[in-house]
């Protein structure tokens, strides 16, 4: 092992309560980082959930013909607005209808496919084309009607729930930016405070290595090994923390949220997840704990 | 190998050293002796490169240390041994990592510690206290460490500065029976002391210096044939 770990090391057991209030520090910072990271990451799956949802439905005229079906449907598919295009015969849609009540086979017996419309279904790319899109398609000759269908109801309701959802994205991230920069900032002056006091209470150990010719870098290296083992453990604790509560209650907002997204349903996917926002914090924690030594190192006199 | 040449250093209004100049040549011993304040402990900071001269040259062999650059000194001062008053051992090492330091500072390959620190150790006696800690040994011991250290690393030169000021007259003629095994084995020592008993006894060159400068440079073995010489004409 390297002296300078070792003597990282020696340093961090002769004075185990600055290293506590670094690493407590630095766990607190980054258990809350790996929330808000993963709040950010559920809002704008739900937000892309949303946003992708609406379903358009143009009925189609009962005289439009094959060909004109297939003409509509050909543009609809090459317009970069729209995600899919599915044709719903007279048929189809009688199987749906029953399918829809199959508990309560009184309501099927009475209906046949005529008095169903045939339809073309798509999906938007996104919200905001929804309206353009309505008006464009009415005006086709062959559509009688434009539906806009949604499990949240109506046009009106699920714009309203992707406008509240785009919101509270935006405000998780700002918020939750601002609120993580202020507790690593914290982390950073806890860092550089521990780091100087650390060589101020090896004054006499660095006078005596620069005597015997010990050169700066050799001086610092255990200083920035303390600094990195600081980071690596409140890291990993913080985002251990974080990572057993999300594990804990993911079954239940899983089944809580139903179809919509908002963490991954297959382990392995979030298990991948989590190891990204650890290698992101990772590296956070790193250059944190290297300029926070490197700014306390630096203050230090020069030798003349 | 040191050279020293018209050497001037002040701090403030205070003339520490003025017009100093001499040489020792390679395996040599020199003592730099003079009272307290004559500037001993100033010609050692200097030949460690601690300080800068106001005026002069240092030259160890073929390089003038007053002239090199901030980020050679330590190179510099890997190629010289130092031994202080106060020892300046690390107090949270063992005997053996006190030694070891310096070797890591040298840079040497860890395979070879082993080898030099048992060398040393034996040299000076210490080795049966490799694993003590500096609060577990006498100031005898702790001076032999500091000796170690600075042997460790086969410097070009050793400077120790007043190495027996903080020990008694028994344990400082042992210290000094080590140091010339040391230079009897070919190195270059240059001590400041301020203790006669210890100049007298050694036999040795001596720079004394008085307020700053050298009031003479002999040695104490042609001081004493010159004086007998002296009384023999009378």
């Amino acid at each position: 092992m390297s002296i300078h770990f070792t003597t990282a090391k020696k340093h961090i057991r002769r004075s185990p309560f600055q290293a506590m209030a670094a690493i407590f520090v630095l766990t607190v910072t980054f258990f809350v980082t790996t929330i808000l990271a993963v709040l950010v990451y559920s809002s704008g799956q739900a937000f892309d959930y949303f946003e992708t949802r609406p379903q358009v439905i143009a009925f189609l005229k009962d005289d439009a013909t094959s060909e004109e079906i297939s003409n509509l449907q050909s543009k609809l598919s090459t317009d970069a607005r729209i995600k899919e295009v599915n044709y719903v015969s007279k048929e189809e849609a009688l199987e749906i209808y029953k399918k829809a009540t199959s508990n309560n086979p009184l309501l099927t017996e009475l209906v046949s496919p005529s008095i169903f419309p045939a339809s073309l279904e798509f999906s938007l790319v996104e919200l905001s084309h929804a309206e353009s899109l309505i008006s464009e398609v009415k005006n086709e000759g062959i559509v009688d009607e434009v539906g806009f269908t949604a499990s949240l109801g109506g046009e009106e309701t699920l714009t309203d729930v992707v406008s509240k959802l785009r919101s509270i994205t935006f405000y998780l991230k700002v918020g939750g930016g601002i609120f993580v920069a202020f507790l690593l900032g914290t982390s950073f002056l806890v860092l550089l405070v521990i780091i100087g006091m650390r060589m101020s209470s090896r004054k006499t150990e660095i006078e005596i290595l620069d005597l015997i010719g010990a050169t700066a870098r050799f001086i610092r290296t255990p200083l920035f090994y303390e600094a990195v083992i600081y980071a690596v453990v409140g890291v990993t604790i913080g985002w251990l923390a974080a990572f057993i509560i999300i594990l804990y209650l993911t079954p239940s907002l899983i089944q809580y949220f139903g179809s919509i997204p908002i963490l991954p349903r297959d382990t392995l996917d979030l298990i991948t997840l989590m190891l990204v926002i650890f290698a992101g914090e990772l590296l956070v924690g790193l250059v944190l704990s290297l300029a926070g030594s490197a700014i306390a190192l630096s203050r230090v006199r020069p030798r003349k | 190998m040191l050279k020293i040449k018209n050497v001037q250093k002040s701090f403030g209004d205070i003339i520490a050293l003025s017009e100093v100049s001499f040489d020792v040549d390679d395996g040599e011993f020199v003592f730099i002796t003079g009272p307290s304040g004559a500037g001993k402990t100033t010609l050692i900071r200097l030949i460690l490169r601690e300080i800068l001269p106001d005026q002069g040259e240092i030259w160890l062999d073929e390089t003038d240390i007053t002239k090199l650059k901030v980020n050679a000194v330590p190179e510099f001062r890997q190629q010289v041994g130092v031994v202080f008053q106060d020892f300046k051992v690390l107090p949270e090492q063992t005997l053996r990592e006190n030694i070891e330091i310096a070797l890591a500072v040298i840079n040497l390959q860890k395979a070879q510690w082993n080898e030099r620190v048992e060398q040393v150790m034996d040299l000076v006696g210490l080795a049966d206290r490799a694993d003590l800690f500096p609060a577990q040994l006498s100031g005898g011991e702790l001076q032999r460490t500091s000796l170690a250290r600075a042997l460790v690393v086969d410097p070009k030169i050793i400077l120790a500065d007043e190495p027996t000021g903080n020990l008694d007259w028994e344990t400082a003629d042992a210290m000094m029976e080590l140091f010339e095994k040391i230079n009897k084995k070919g190195k270059t020592i240059v001590m400041a002391t301020h203790h006669k008993g210890i100049v007298d006894k050694m036999k040795k060159k001596v720079i004394r210096l008085g307020k700053g400068k050298i009031k003479k440079s002999e040695n104490e073995s042609d001081k004493k044939e010159s004086t007998k010489d002296e009384k023999i004409k009378k």
